[in-house]
């Protein structure tokens, strides 16, 4: 399976093209999707932890569309990441960790740009230490992928 | 130019117990991780009040999301920490990595542009009972600000796809971009 999509002409353009379309402008895409996306999640928490309380809390959610435009892009240039080096991501423990928080991040902010008006602010407070935790951890995961394979390709 | 680069190197290459500390197994990793949560913050709080100024949230005054920028500036204190971590670990990747001229370039403008923001919009913006919509010079300094920092954190990611090596004749001109003084015709 690891070795089918790894001689898969899109693996392999990903891989080893010498375009900057390729690997570098993926990686690049990936960075900036994350910035946008745990960004707005960690202003999101830190508005909820208390900061610039001046900022009516349900307000935040404007933002979230700004939000999903970078988890999207992450998830596209995440997939072809993946696809280039399939072994590398699924052989890696690591890597479940950060897909786990990932999903925990997702949920706690779609209920935190939901409904937030009726929530206590000890369960706002809850909200964003999860949020914190969830995208930082998913952001340490994901940069521990690079120092924490065992196998770079099947073939 | 390329003597003040030597010169840097150098000088950078004299902090010694940083350079070890970062050549640990944890080091290297550690500040990356801390390099792109300082990134995150940085860009979801700066990036999201230039977002108001453009007119996103319209509801939420200026000034109460500009009590948001301090955490920005927490993100790059961090991000200037760790990235002159790196930049003392391994000097020459840095000096003559031309993506990372790039990059210290747009840090540049960004910090130019917030400046004169700052000197020229940011009372109008912010005083109390100003208009919920900022005017256009506001919203073309949101809109650079936007644009340089994605741009920084492109250049950043280029930083491995242009590793410096070693000069090879002639010599590497105004500013080098490739690893000097190991060659005897130039140095």
């Amino acid at each position: 399976m690891f070795r089918w999509i790894e001689s898969s002409a899109l693996s392999v353009w990903t891989r080893e093209s010498t375009s900057l379309i390729a690997y570098p402008a993926i990686l690049s895409a990936h960075a900036i999707g994350m910035a946008l996306a745990a960004g707005i999640n960690a202003a999101i928490a830190l508005r909820l932890l208390g900061a610039a309380s001046e900022i009516p809390a349900a307000e935040m959610r404007r933002y979230a569309g700004v939000a999903w435009i970078g988890f999207a892009i992450n998830a596209v240039s995440g997939t072809l990441l993946l696809i280039a080096y399939p072994t590398k991501a699924l052989t890696n423990p690591v890597f479940y960790l950060k897909l786990s928080l990932i999903a925990v991040g997702l949920a706690v902010f779609v209920a935190a740009t939901r409904r937030l008006e009726q929530w206590t602010s000890a369960a706002q407070t809850w909200v964003g230490i999860a949020l914190l935790a969830s995208w930082g951890g998913a952001i340490v995961a994901g940069r521990l992928l690079a120092y924490t394979y065992r196998r770079l390709m099947a073939g | 130019m390329v003597r003040f680069q030597m010169w840097l190197v150098t000088m950078f290459a004299g902090v010694k117990p940083i350079a070890r500390l970062m050549h640990t197994a944890w080091g290297w990793p550690l500040a990356e991780s801390l390099h792109f949560i300082g990134l995150s913050l940085l860009v979801g709080t700066v990036g999201l009040f230039d977002l108001r100024l453009l007119g996103l949230g319209q509801r939420i005054p200026i000034a109460a999301m500009h009590r948001l920028i301090p955490w920005g500036l927490a993100g790059f204190a961090i991000n200037a920490v760790s990235g002159i971590a790196f930049l003392l670990a391994e000097p020459d990747q840095y000096v003559y990595n031309p993506s990372f001229h790039v990059k210290v370039l747009l840090i540049a403008a960004a910090g130019m542009n917030a400046l004169t923001f700052y000197l020229t919009t940011y009372r109008k913006v912010t005083v109390n009972g100003a208009p919920a919509t900022a005017p256009p010079a506001a919203k073309a300094m949101a809109a650079v600000s936007l644009s340089l920092w994605i741009g920084v954190i492109i250049a950043g990611r280029l930083l491995t796809f242009y590793r410096p090596f070693p000069c090879q004749p002639p010599d590497p001109g105004f500013l080098a971009t490739c690893i000097p003084g190991f060659h005897a015709n130039w140095k």
